[in-house]
């Protein structure tokens, strides 16, 4: 039995090791000629609205003329994301959206004709099965453009096979070594990064302390880093925000953690904040991680001892359905990089309203996720409009809807609900507002307007 | 259970006696089966071929928790810890230190094991239900150190990127090739848990998980074979955190948590506790159950948009517990033990009643 086992492992050995070596890498991308670049549209569904600041690269191949007519062509989107594990909360609002914006897209004609189509898969915020996801859409699409994610921990393990595979990700995921970490490049941000969030709230607060410090707190901001032990939970402690945040004046007294529950106790991660003598808590949670920083200190009844802020995702009305009275939110201060829903004026909050009226959601999903991801296709629409209209549909791909995302920086997504700028290297967003709740759910107050955030990113 | 042959069929030498596939056309279906496998990235779509990945990486990690838990009756709720151990020491050797693939397996799984044997003392003086919460201390201490010990090195909660595993100049950078890998490596694993089970480490095991007080008399030393165990369990964890880590290309201390502990064990009893086909059974099924959960949601969204959003939440749970709740009603000894019996009814045809 050895005898056969032993020949049977070396034909399997040297087998295995022909088969590697004759096979190509699955990601690598056909190889084209020199592409014919279509015009630019004169009259398109989707118009890109602002042109870009300078014309395509000019190419030894002639111009043609005229917008392309993609009629019977499909363009897919692809997202995943945590429908049945920790983050589910915020993750249906982000799909609807996302499916609600598509369907749209398509009502207007598509993209020069072409029907938009959007797939999903759950991952359930585990990696390994981000991955199985990432792999089973790879497998479907030759040519994959543009694939949504929102979470960090998937960003993060993503963002070498995006570049390797030249696919770009939008992500919610804002944590800085998705983007730029070593490999990446094909990952792009739908908010500043959250080292950039927390050293804007600090900055304003260093600032103004006089006028948010509670009432017996010293002259100095003591920061109390309270948030969820994971890979998003810790996002906004990094190298370059300790250091931004010393020059500050600004010293980290505690960093505690606590679990990614509903459930989840936060008085003795609150009790070591106070101990330690920490005047502003900063929580890089959302949805129930939020609600449990705030129930945990209405419950000690030291609400009033704390200035309390958090992520962009922190204020946001998934937070409501876990706080023991909705008025623990009031005093949140987060950064918003994007308008709220109250900005009525702003005809992309207009159009987001529209498009939630007409698809019948529910009151419960009227929140962050559902505004962040109509105005994530739109930012998915317009880059692979602009990469039509610099390479042409027959060489349009991945490689080339990242270079329009750069070309087109910086530019506002769906008429200005968020802002983005993708140029010098930069891969998301390094302007926000600062928002307080001041009142009931909704009322999201600016305390200041689009500013820039400090660039935090880390080193290439 | 034992062999089911028909009367005067029966060995007539000791290799015979001992071998595990007995005729040729075995070796032959053996071969087909192995052939098809490695051959698959050439006719199989790209997500079948990671599917097969993962639920091959996973049933080394459920070999080793057959050997604790199946053969030797100790009940342990670390073996992910074991595998984000594995996974960390692999990726530190292959990005920090420049070590071959190759060379930092075998360190890892090592790394791995002598951890495991530090979580595997209680078991000389706890047992059963207690047993399970000591070593679920390892399941909040590894992750607890990887996310705040050493974080220059660690990398904290944000984990560390790991390479591609190069061997002989060839990367296995992508699904297709990475297959190659982990049926190789799945193939030692394989013979190796199943000699271990034949061995007379396996007989002691075995001896410990039936009368632990009855072995002893019988001269097998407890403490030392229940460490062998846990030694060995965690090594199986090593080599499948390796692997994984190598795979999906990054690691932190959420990559394998509690959740895939429990996991494990559920598919050990699905695949059936205490025989070497029960992982593999166990793992291919539960895999296989969660891919359907995966792709099920979205169209149960579809059907029932008012009403599944929370319901699709509970889609994989709900499949898993299921299956894990009918199996410890109507099958408690696996899908194994069902096989045996498919097998026995078989060779014993036309009289399998």
């Amino acid at each position: 039995m050895r005898k056969n086992l032993f020949i049977l492992m070396t034909c399997l050995v040297v087998a295995s090791l022909l088969l590697s070596a004759c096979r190509t890498a699955a990601t690598t991308a056909p190889e084209t000629e020199a592409p014919p670049p279509p015009p630019p549209p004169t009259d398109t569904a989707v118009p890109p609205t602002e042109a870009p600041t300078e014309p395509p690269a000019p190419t030894d191949t002639p111009v043609p003329v005229g917008p392309p007519d993609l009629s019977g062509e499909t363009i897919t989107l692809y997202h995943f994301g945590d429908l049945s594990g920790p983050y589910a909360a915020i993750t249906a609002p982000l799909i609807h959206g996302a499916e609600d914006a598509v369907k749209a897209v398509n009502e207007a004609g598509g993209i020069y004709g072409a029907m938009l189509a959007i797939q999903f898969a759950d991952d359930a915020g585990n990696i390994d099965e981000a991955v199985a996801a990432y792999d089973r859409f790879t497998s479907e699409d030759d040519n994959p453009l543009v694939m949504i994610t929102y979470g960090s921990g998937e960003a993060e393990a993503l963002a070498q096979r995006f570049a390797e595979d030249k696919i770009v990700n939008v992500t919610a995921g804002l944590s800085s070594k998705a983007f730029y970490g070593a490999g990446s490049g094909y990952t792009f941000g739908l908010g500043p990064i959250y080292p950039d969030q927390l050293g804007l709230v600090m900055q304003f607060l260093v600032d103004n302390w006089a006028d948010y410090k509670p009432a017996e707190a010293g002259d100095e901001v003591k920061l109390a880093h309270i948030s969820w032990p994971t890979a998003f939970g810790q996002g906004a402690l990094t190298t370059e925000s300790r250091a931004f945040l010393a020059d500050l004046g600004v010293e980290i007294v505690a960093e505690e953690t606590y679990d990614v529950s509903p459930t989840a106790d936060t008085t003795t991660a609150i009790l070591n904040a106070q101990a330690a003598g920490a005047n502003v808590i900063w929580t890089n949670t959302l949805a129930f991680g939020p609600a449990a920083v705030l129930n945990g200190l209405h419950a000690l009844g030291l609400r009033d001892q704390f200035v309390v802020a958090g992520a962009n995702w922190t204020m946001d009305l998934a937070t409501y359905a876990f706080l023991a009275d909705p008025a623990y939110a009031v005093g949140l201060i987060a950064p918003t990089p994007y308008l709220w829903w109250t900005d009525a004026d702003n005809p992309g909050v207009q159009y987001a309203e529209e498009l939630f009226a007409a698809n019948e959601r529910g009151a419960g999903e009227h929140n962050v996720g559902y505004l962040l991801l109509v105005a994530g296709v739109d930012l998915s629409v317009k880059a692979i409009t602009h990469a039509i209209d610099t390479v042409g549909y027959e060489n349009l791909n991945g490689e080339a809807v990242q270079a329009a995302l750069i070309e087109m920086s910086p530019f506002e997504a769906l008429e200005g609900v968020f802002r983005v700028d993708y140029s010098g290297g930069s891969r998301s967003p390094h302007t926000s507002q600062i928002r307080m709740i001041q009142g009931g759910p909704d009322a999201f107050n600016i305390l200041q307007d689009w500013a820039d955030t400090p660039d935090l990113r880390p080193s290439e | 259970m034992g062999i089911l042959r028909p009367a005067g069929e029966y060995d007539t030498s000791y290799a015979a006696d001992m071998a595990t596939i007995r005729q040729p056309w075995q070796w032959g279906l053996l071969a087909v089966f192995l052939l098809a496998l490695y051959t698959l990235p050439l006719y199989a779509s790209q997500s079948t071929v990671s599917l097969v990945n993962r639920i091959g990486i996973t049933i080394i990690a459920v070999q080793g928790l057959n050997l604790l838990t199946g053969y030797t009756g100790q009940i342990s709720l670390g073996q992910a810890a074991f595998m984000t151990t594995g996974g960390y020491i692999s990726a530190l050797l292959v990005n920090n230190q420049g070590w071959p693939f190759l060379a930092a397996l075998p360190v890892a799984a090592l790394g791995a094991g002598v951890i495991g044997l530090i979580f595997g003392l209680p078991s000389l003086r706890v047992k059963g239900f207690y047993l399970a919460m000591a070593t679920l201390a390892a399941q909040f201490i590894i992750p607890w150190f990887t996310r705040n010990a050493f974080p220059e090195v660690l990398n904290g909660a944000q984990g560390l990127n790991v390479n591609a595993p190069t061997i002989l100049g060839m990367e296995f950078n992508n699904p297709q090739r990475y297959l190659y890998l982990t049926l190789s490596i799945l193939i030692i694993t394989t013979i190796v848990a199943y000699n271990v089970s034949r061995s007379r480490l396996g007989r002691a095991f075995v001896a410990i998980r039936d009368h632990d007080l009855a072995a002893e008399l019988l001269g097998v030393n407890p403490f030392k074979y229940k460490l062998m165990a846990f030694f060995l369990a965690a090594v199986f964890a090593g080599v499948a955190g390796t692997l994984s880590a190598h795979n999906i290309r990054h690691l932190n201390s959420e990559t394998f948590n509690l959740i895939d502990s429990v996991m494990y064990l559920g598919m050990l009893v699905i695949g059936g506790l205490g025989s070497n086909l029960g992982p593999i059974f166990g793992a291919v099924v539960v895999e296989i159950l969660i891919e359907l959960a995966t792709i099920f949601g979205p169209f149960f969204i579809e059907l029932f948009p008012s009403t599944a959003a929370g319901a699709v939440q509970a889609l994989r749970p709900l499949f898993f517990g299921t299956t894990l709740m009918l199996f410890l009603i109507f099958e408690p000894r696996g899908l194994a033990h069902r096989w045996q019996l498919l097998k026995a009814a078989w060779r014993l045809r036309p009289f399998s009643h």
